[in-house]
């Protein structure tokens, strides 16, 4: 593994964030995994703002989103980054509990590279992050721009 | 009480026409002889006739004749030869009878015209009745629109809190599941040495709970999002489709000795998506539950493709059912066999059922226990070309 890109985690459920860092940690994928934990501190993060206001610039190589959050909600996030020209880049991956169809039709409309339904058998969910996370910080090219650990 | 009301006033209102009869024929009388002896003359006719023709008008036809023949007597006694005497002679006779036809025929005429009116009145009365009637019918008629105006907002706003459960259940539900399931396994890694066989298999429990619970919830979430769902409907090859649930099953059948029939299928008019889950749940469920028969025998065909529904049937030669729970064979998370003998959430004929329903059709089955057992759905519509 040359590089590792940084992974941007928006996850409000404190059982969730500790369960996809344990899959990605049995990979050696969650040193670079920052978490935020509602829709507003994702926006301040990517943005420089707020309590991120001194963090070296730089997106991160790729965004997983829940979209049940407090504050702005996992959509209004997604349609805010592809609406904005510094970050519309960063490739945004879908990470829901839900298998709502319109939440689906309505993320893909706003361009999300991937979309996932957490699976509920945890081998399959470790699977599914593990994969997640060797393609977006390993495997992928990310956009000029991202931060990576070499 | 109603009828007395009704008869008094006839009776005395009859009375007041002869009274009328006679009160006409005796002014009119009064009149000609006042007039007679101011000298004016001949005005006698034209007042019986005008006397006979207002009892005809307002007393009827009887009153009319009583004022008739009070006329042709007082005409008799004192205007025809010999005056004051009943009898007439020769010579005024002629005139009498020319009087007396002339009074009959204004007497006859004017009592045809009340007839007629009378007529009129009631069509008329009639008319107002079933005008109102209507009204009134118009009037339940917008009440009952309103009142299914409302009935229609009730429902779209309870789909919408169907639909709003439904999402919720999908987010929040599974969340706490899927950390049941996550938490669990880990601490089955975590302890897997330090646990004795009792405590591991208390673990592998909770594990295969949570996942069942997954599952149903899932398979729950599916079922409903069918009954949300709109339908596309085109005509669909219904033999393609199955042949496309077979592959779908194709694990399941794999390494079994199965024989397959297939008769023949029409093209039919419904939602493609919809119907092959349809197929692939019925053909599944048949390969399911003949899992214990060495040689198994499935039949998917149909009945009088000519008519105008369709019927499919899916025969098999399984484990059936005992015909007393056919009613509960449909039914959300209904299951007539334990999940130790074949698994299974109990959705998949309730999803079944919900398509067909949603076409218009009807689902229905028949079974022995250990003979096999038949499932049908119709479609209505008509056949493609």
């Amino acid at each position: 593994m040359s590089t590792l890109g940084r992974i941007l985690m928006v996850e409000d459920d404190p059982k969730d964030v500790e369960l996809t860092l344990t899959a990605l940690e049995e990979y050696n994928l969650a040193n670079e995994v920052v978490v935020t934990r509602d829709g507003e501190e994702a926006l301040d993060y990517l943005n420089c703002r707020g309590k991120f206001a001194s963090r070296a610039d730089g997106n991160p190589a790729v965004l997983l989103l829940d979209l049940k959050l407090p504050k702005v909600d996992g959509l209004e996030v997604l349609r805010r980054i592809k609406s904005d020209e510094k970050l519309k880049t960063i490739p945004v991956v879908v990470l829901t509990s839900s298998h709502e169809e319109k939440d689906m039709v309505a993320s893909y409309r706003m361009g999300v590279n991937a979309y996932v339904v957490k699976p509920v058998e945890f081998h399959e969910f470790v699977n599914a992050v593990r994969e997640l996370g060797v393609f977006w910080a390993v495997i992928n090219q990310p956009p000029p721009g991202s931060i990576k650990r070499t | 009480m109603e009828r007395w009301k009704v008869r008094f006033p006839r009776l005395v209102s009859t009375a007041e026409h002869y009274g009328l009869a006679v009160l006409s024929v005796s002014m009119a009388l009064s009149l000609a002889l006042l007039l007679q002896r101011l000298h004016f003359r001949d005005a006698e006719v034209p007042l019986f006739l005008f006397a006979i023709a207002i009892t005809a008008w307002y007393g009827g036809s009887r009153p009319a004749v009583l004022a008739l023949l009070l006329s042709c007597t007082s005409f008799d006694f004192y205007f025809a030869e010999p005056l004051h005497s009943l009898r007439v002679s020769r010579f005024a006779f002629p005139y009498f009878i020319a009087f007396a036809s002339f009074a009959a025929l204004v007497a006859w005429f004017s009592a045809v015209r009340r007839q007629v009116e009378r007529e009129l009145r009631q069509a008329r009365d009639r008319l107002e009745i079933e005008v109102a009637e209507r009204k009134l019918r118009e009037e339940e008629t917008r009440s009952l629109n309103e009142e299914l105006g409302k009935r229609t907002a009730e429902l779209e706003a309870s789909n919408k809190e169907l639909e709003a459960f439904a999402y919720s259940v999908s987010h929040d539900l599974r969340a706490p599941i899927r950390h049941v399931a996550g938490f669990t396994e880990l601490l089955q890694k975590s302890t897997a040495s330090a646990l004795n066989e009792k405590s591991q298999r208390y673990v592998t429990m909770i594990l295969e709970s949570a996942n069942r619970m997954g599952t149903l919830i899932d398979d729950l979430l599916a079922f409903s999002r069918i009954g949300r769902a709109e339908t596309h409907k085109t005509m669909v090859n219904l033999e393609q489709l199955v042949q496309e649930a077979l592959s779908e099953v194709r694990e399941e059948t794999n390494g079994r000795d199965i024989a397959w029939r297939f008769g023949i299928l029409p093209v039919w008019f419904g939602d493609r998506s919809m119907l092959r889950l349809v197929m692939v749940n019925l053909i599944s469920n048949a390969v399911k539950f003949t899992r214990t028969r060495p040689h198994a025998e499935i039949e998917v065909g149909s009945t009088d493709p000519a008519q105008e529904q369709l019927v499919v049937f899916i025969r098999d030669n399984g484990v059936g059912f005992d015909m007393k729970y056919a009613d509960k064979l449909f039914g959300v998370f209904q299951r007539l066999h334990g999940p130790e003998v074949f698994d299974g959430t109990g959705i998949g004929l309730a999803t079944v059922q919900r398509i067909i329903h949603r076409h218009g059709g009807r689902v229905w089955a028949e079974s022995q226990v250990d003979k096999g057992a038949t499932f049908y759905f119709s479609l209505p519509g008509t056949a493609g070309v």
